[in-house]
């Protein structure tokens, strides 16, 4: 069945001139419920998704293909954070994927097949690609510098970039831009982002030559680089398991 | 924010040094966080792991609604500032889920039961001011990526992600009553109240068989991660 790449055919959800789920504005009574429960719920986790990062990443199956991504992230230790990922920094924005990342000491008590699924994160860093929007150089140093020693794991949920105006198939696996020739982010698309927030990456590169990455980068991790293989994910249909009669 | 430390918890890791807590404190107040904003309603209510219906959670669903016809929300495992984030539900009118193809359709789950049941609750909102959506969410259909297995006992994020179900009234589809139960003490709710009180919730006409696939094929649907040749638009490497 449908893989990460393959467009599921067409129909009134891939077309159109907006890059907007099909519908209308909220109606009165939908945002009546919106405006009671920001004043009567706590809605703790997402207040604590505080530093929003934007960077580039690229589909594991084929890295040629590239999005600029923006996380919001939430640490919840020394040693983790877990990210709401979205296409966009606007109110009209797509969330697209889920990316954890983990510490170095966390990443290599994963088990191989594990780490496979797993990308780096220096060389984003490095580079000035990864960058902390509104939040200066200074500030951010420290974040950044724990991050260049970090691995995460992407998985996207929605390939607006080719269009999907719905969410479609299975979630793609993501991997992050390397220094290598389809791991380098498209000029286009990196002035495209810089234009947009103002920054320019070259200059940001300068202010980061003492970051580095990993003590000892692990080599399962940007498996495509290694290995020269991508990694794409397939829906198969099968059995469920089997439960006896209940109640 | 800090957790206690220790490899014991769920992730394992250090606490939070001070630096990176000003990196935090700084940028909440500089930066926009738009769309995270956006996510301004908190949904309590189960889901069930299409691949083995025996494995039920609670699950804290963060909603935004986009449109009056879809929603996106970001998925945890609890409603506390230390919850793991454990996936991406997507919610699409019927008029939307008609539209998609069949082998897409297969891949997401009804709400009316959940709804009607009482399962899909919102903590600490009067029912009045949550009866307008729940007529709507009533004709819904979902599609629930679960990308961290914290029930299995998973300390980190593993594997693929799973596909997940909705509750049902019949078969695999109904949920344990000790896990509503628990639920419904923390909030101090009633479901069984909730159910009566959405009486007239309108059923959906129509709920269509590619949904809650497993119902009438009796199959579920799971990830498989295989390597490929890359297409190749440049030199490697």
């Amino acid at each position: 069945m449908a893989s990460s790449d393959e467009r599921p055919g067409a129909y009134p959800a891939r077309n159109g001139a907006e890059n907007q789920p099909p519908g209308d504005p909220e109606t009165m009574k939908t945002v009546m419920i919106d405006k009671g429960a920001a004043m009567m719920q706590s809605l703790k986790p997402i207040k604590q998704m505080s530093l929003h990062l934007c960077s580039f990443a690229c589909y594991g199956h084929d890295p040629s293909r590239q999005i600029e991504v923006n996380f919001y992230v939430h640490r919840l230790n020394q040693d983790f954070l877990q990210c709401a990922v979205y296409d966009s920094n606007s109110s009209k924005t797509h969330l697209i994927g889920v990316e954890y990342i983990v510490s170095e000491r966390l990443f290599e008590a994963l088990s191989p097949e594990e780490q496979k699924l797993w990308h780096s994160h220096d060389y984003e860093i490095q580079t000035g690609l990864l960058v902390t929007p509104r939040v200066p150089e200074l500030v951010a140093k420290t974040e950044l510098q724990n991050i260049a020693k970090t691995y995460g794991k992407f998985w996207c949920t929605w390939q607006t970039d080719r269009g999907d105006k719905l969410p479609l198939g299975a979630p793609s696996l993501m991997v992050s831009p390397q220094d290598v020739n389809m791991g380098k982010i498209k000029p286009g698309l990196l002035k495209k982002r810089d234009d947009e927030y103002g920054i320019s990456t070259e200059s940001l590169k300068a202010s980061r030559v003492d970051i580095m990455g990993p003590e000892r980068k692990n080599p399962m991790a940007d498996y495509w680089v290694h290995h020269g293989k991508g990694l794409a994910v397939d829906i198969v249909e099968t059995e469920m398991k089997k439960l006896a009669p209940f109640p | 924010m800090a957790s206690s430390g220790g490899d014991d918890q769920v992730p394992p890791g250090g606490p939070v040094t001070f630096s990176t807590r000003v990196i935090d404190a700084g940028s909440t107040i500089m930066q926009r966080r738009l769309p995270v904003k956006q996510m301004n309603c908190h949904v309590s209510t189960f889901a069930i792991y299409g691949s083995d219906m025996f494995r039920q959670i609670e699950t804290h669903h963060y909603v935004h609604r986009v449109n009056d016809e879809f929603l996106q929300c970001a998925v945890y495992a609890s409603d506390r500032s230390d919850a793991p984030l454990i996936g991406i539900e997507y919610v699409i009118s019927d008029r939307l889920y008609e539209s998609l193809p069949q082998d897409e359709q297969k891949l997401w789950h009804s709400h009316a039961y959940e709804v009607k049941s009482g399962s899909w609750a919102y903590p600490r909102l009067p029912e009045v001011v949550a009866a307008p959506e729940l007529k709507n969410m009533a004709k819904t259909y979902g599609k629930f990526w679960c990308t961290w297995q914290i029930d299995r006992g998973d300390k980190l994020p593993m594997g693929a992600p799973e596909l997940m179900m909705s509750p049902q009234g019949a078969g695999q589809g109904v949920l344990r009553p000790e896990l509503v139960k628990r639920r419904d003490e923390k909030y101090n709710i009633s479901t069984d109240e909730l159910k009566d009180k959405r009486a007239e919730i309108a059923e959906p006409e129509w709920i269509n068989p590619m949904a809650d696939y497993w119902k009438q094929h009796g199959k579920c649907f799971v990830l498989d991660i295989m390597t490929v040749e890359m297409n190749r638009n440049a030199q490697f490497p």
